[in-house]
């Protein structure tokens, strides 16, 4: 059986998954009362208006026949019209998807960073200064909810010392990485607990292993066996934690990208929603469902990558 | 340990194409930061994002204002929100029978150089009454819009219509050039080209918009020669964002931190008046608001004073008539209900409910100032045996449920969008103008009598006596409760002079003459 055996099922998953999501997105949506028209209209709303805006907008055929419509269109690769945007599904998130794939990508690279040598230092010295010290600093950052920690972030480095820009997206990839440099490391302290308790653990389980034991008594040199032993041991039980979390990052970025005004997917989607923008809402949960499964069989695959056991349980 | 390296270098490889990925393909993408470094540059910071520039499809109030920045109409309001003024039309004039409307347009240019006609101004009209859901309803009465030379235009009516110019000089009667609207479509509103004092020179609707002085501008020179709007949605960020001079104002900064704005050297908060009513449904359907003596125990029961003090820092002014309180015909007569609970109390039992009632009351769940309302009006009615329950749904939820006829109290407002008040009475007092008087299902005859003759009358006298009647009646009647009139909130930078907007919320006027100073 090949380690990597399970892909052919995982694609099949994938469809029925996307299925469901279409399903579950059209009609849940469908069901929170209020509709674009009123999001239109507001105060000024009147039953004639809201008509002609609905006729407008299709929204007055029956809703099987929109549901078919929906996913007719789907196969033709069109997600629909945006209600509010005046484009098409697709160029909406073709506008939106950069500053959250980035910023996403960016936390991930700054969370693997921070959370790597501390959590491997803090599980071989356990009880040290680096131990005791990241268990305080991190269990508060990861105490603090996005959106406060953020606005302190920005008061101190931003207002006061005018090391970063406020907000925004920058140009180029320089900008970029300069502009989502506060944002990034925002989501990533907050990630990086998680990160760093995993490795911790595992990182002093696996030192009371025997096979630790073993090469000490070869008379290999600690650190060398520390290297070569204990943290390529260790790091395995991260990954599975780190896809996971990268998945739940991907859909929780809205805080962040609110506080620094970041035209990102996860702002377009609460936008989306409370717009009652079908077309976009319907597009972006789709797009997320793949962005998630992917992200979780990717993790799969580095972790049979890594770890030939791992193949062989999926695979059998 | 061969494997290991490679996948190493895999990853960082991967990582590094991800990341180019993103930054060579957003070249586009505009940055929102930019110093407000130079005199010559207003940063302004809103909070919510530009649905359009096509002025026909406008919903959101800040993409509004922003347009009146790039397009004229044949008419403007004035800065009080009181009058009108000229823009496009220098002069009009009304036939005897108040059926036929003759403009004279001015010598203008469209911001690409080409001269603004009367054909362009019948396309414009013709175009926006037009539009599915949008605002061709006001212009119901008239018959014709023709242009018989490139500088006047006529536009017939089938019956008299008092608002006919305050509705022309409503944002979504702006005037676009014909020619490029007709062969670009919808593209044409992505860099549209319009005779007001800027135009746009980049366009992220989610991001900033930048725009420049129009140099073929008919009116007044601008003194700065760019505006940057920045979408700042977060209000703790905006707040940062003038404290460190990176923007010159910010609109709508949280109620709690205007102490802190002010106490801040060389930062102050602007109020200025708005069209904004805020007002307490009680829907006619639930048994006890359909006693008049009801909803007038619920009006006296309510110290308006308390109220506006705390949900409002005291910024706000208790209401009474339930029109807005700077626009034409508004009566400042009359006078809030006064602070009475005892009255209440006996008013109740008068109606057969000496013990009270329990009902439930609709707010918005985010609105910071609505929640402080509700619990004021929870104690305050609680004391005359009215048991409220609080219910917070997000915004489209509250507003469907209030709308449609299950509600009890619900926490709503008002604003205007043209200055005459034939919109507002249409809305808050007709029951048969399509919004069931504020959704109240309220019913006057004669306050929908004085509604359409009020519509039909051009007299300004007559129609003044009109629209006190009508208020009279609202007052009396009590169909809602107008808790107060709350204004628009700005925190600026002192080193911007003569910033003001409009009642009706524009700033357009103002950015022809403010300047702003080092700092």
């Amino acid at each position: 059986m090949s380690r990597f055996g399970t892909l052919p099922r995982r694609l099949v998953h994938l469809v029925i998954i996307l299925f469901g999501i279409t399903l579950m997105t059209f009609f849940l949506l469908r069901l929170i009362p209020g509709d674009p028209a009123l999001a239109i209209l507001g105060s000024s709303y009147t039953h004639q208006r809201a008509t002609a805006l609905d006729a407008s907008l299709g929204l007055t055929k029956p809703i099987w026949t929109q549901y078919g419509l929906f996913m007719d269109h789907m196969f033709h690769g069109n997600l629909g019209y945006s209600y509010f945007y005046n484009e098409s599904a697709t160029t909406v998130i073709g506008q939106h998807w950069q500053p959250t794939v980035f910023l996403v990508i960016y936390a991930a690279v700054l969370a693997a960073v921070i959370s790597l040598p501390l959590g491997f230092l803090a599980g071989s010295r356990r009880g040290g200064i680096v131990d005791q010290s990241t268990r305080v600093f991190f269990t508060i950052s990861f105490a603090m909810p996005a959106f406060w920690l953020g606005i302190m972030l920005l008061l101190v480095f931003s207002v006061h010392l005018h090391m970063f820009p406020i907000g925004g997206f920058g140009a180029g990839l320089a900008g970029h990485v300069y502009y989502l440099f506060l944002p990034a490391l925002t989501i990533a302290l907050g990630f990086s607990t998680v990160l760093i308790r995993s490795l911790r653990a595992a990182t002093i389980s696996t030192l009371q292993a025997e096979f630790i034991d073993t090469a000490r008594m070869k008379g290999i040199a600690y650190a060398k066996v520390l290297r070569r032993h204990v943290f390529r041991v260790a790091v395995l039980s991260v990954v599975a934690v780190y896809g996971v979390n990268l998945a739940f990052l991907i859909s929780g970025t809205v805080l962040v990208e609110n506080v620094f005004s970041l035209p990102g997917l996860g702002q377009l989607l609460v936008n989306s929603v409370s717009n009652r923008d079908y077309p976009v809402v319907q597009a972006v949960a789709l797009l997320f469902a793949v962005l998630i499964v992917l992200i979780n069989l990717l993790t799969d695959i580095t972790q049979a990558a890594l770890d030939p056991r791992v193949g062989q349980e999926i695979g059998e | 340990m061969l494997r290991a390296h490679r996948l190493r270098r895999l990853s960082i490889g991967l990582i590094a194409i991800a990341l180019g990925a993103v930054g060579c393909s957003s070249t586009s993408s505009g940055s929102t930061s930019g110093p407000a470094a130079g005199s010559k540059t207003l940063v302004i910071a809103n909070a919510v994002r530009v649905d359009t520039l096509d002025p026909e499809a406008n919903s959101v109030n800040e993409s509004i204002w922003l347009d009146q920045n790039l397009y004229s109409r044949l008419l403007q309001p004035n800065p009080t929100g009181t009058g009108l003024l000229p823009d496009l039309a220098t002069s009009w004039t009304i036939a005897p029978n108040g059926l036929t409307y003759t403009f004279h347009l001015r010598d203008a240019k469209f911001s690409n150089g080409q001269p603004l006609t009367a054909s362009d101004v019948v396309f414009s009209i013709v175009r926006s009454r037009k539009f599915a859901g949008g605002w061709g309803f006001l212009l119901t009465p008239v018959k014709t819009i023709t242009a018989p030379n490139a500088h006047t235009v006529v536009i017939t009516l089938s019956q008299k219509h008092a608002p006919l110019l305050a509705d022309l000089a409503m944002y979504a009667y702006s005037i676009v050039p014909k020619n490029l609207v007709t062969s670009q479509g919808k593209a044409f509103f992505q860099h549209p080209v319009g005779s007001g004092p800027f135009y746009v020179t980049a366009y992220h609707p989610d991001s900033e918009v930048d725009l420049a002085a129009n140099p073929y501008f008919y009116g007044t020179k601008p003194k700065i020669s760019k505006v940057k709007v920045l979408i700042v949605p977060n209000d703790n960020t905006r707040v940062l964002m003038l404290e460190s001079k990176k923007a010159d104002v910010i609109e709508n900064p949280p109620g709690n931190l205007t102490k802190q704005i002010d106490s801040t050297p060389g930062l102050h908060v602007n109020l200025f008046p708005s069209t904004r009513v805020d007002f307490i449904q009680m829907d006619e359907h639930f048994a006890p608001f359909k006693k008049l003596l009801v909803r007038e125990a619920v009006n006296y029961a309510i110290d308006r004073s308390a109220l506006v003090k705390i949900a409002y820092q005291g910024d706000a002014v208790p209401g009474a008539s339930f029109m807005p309180y700077h626009m034409q015909f508004f009566d400042s007569a009359i006078q809030p209900y006064p602070y009475d609970p005892a009255k209440a109390k006996q008013l109740l039992k008068q109606a057969g409910y000496p013990h009270g009632f329990n009902a439930f009351l609709i707010t918005v769940s985010g609105d910071v100032a609505g929640q402080a309302e509700a619990v004021v009006l929870k104690s305050e009615l609680a004391q005359v045996g009215i048991n409220l329950s609080i219910q917070a749904y997000e915004l489209l939820t509250a507003y469907a449920k209030e709308d449609g006829g299950h509600s009890q109290f619900g926490e709503r407002y008002w604003t205007n969008d043209i200055i005459d008040p034939d919109e507002v009475a249409t809305f808050g007092a007709d029951s048969q103008g399509g919004a069931n008087a504020f959704n109240s299902y309220w019913s006057s005859s004669q306050a929908n009598k004085l509604v359409s003759q009020a519509r039909l009358e051009l007299n300004p006298t007559v129609r003044q006596n009109l629209y006190n009647q009508i208020q009279q009646i609202v007052y009396q009647q009590s169909p809602f409760i107008v808790t107060d009139y709350s204004p628009y909130r700005y925190g600026v930078g002192d080193w911007v002079k003569g910033f003001h907007v409009t009642p009706l919320g524009n700033y357009d006027l103002s950015l022809e003459t403010l300047t702003v100073g080092s700092h």
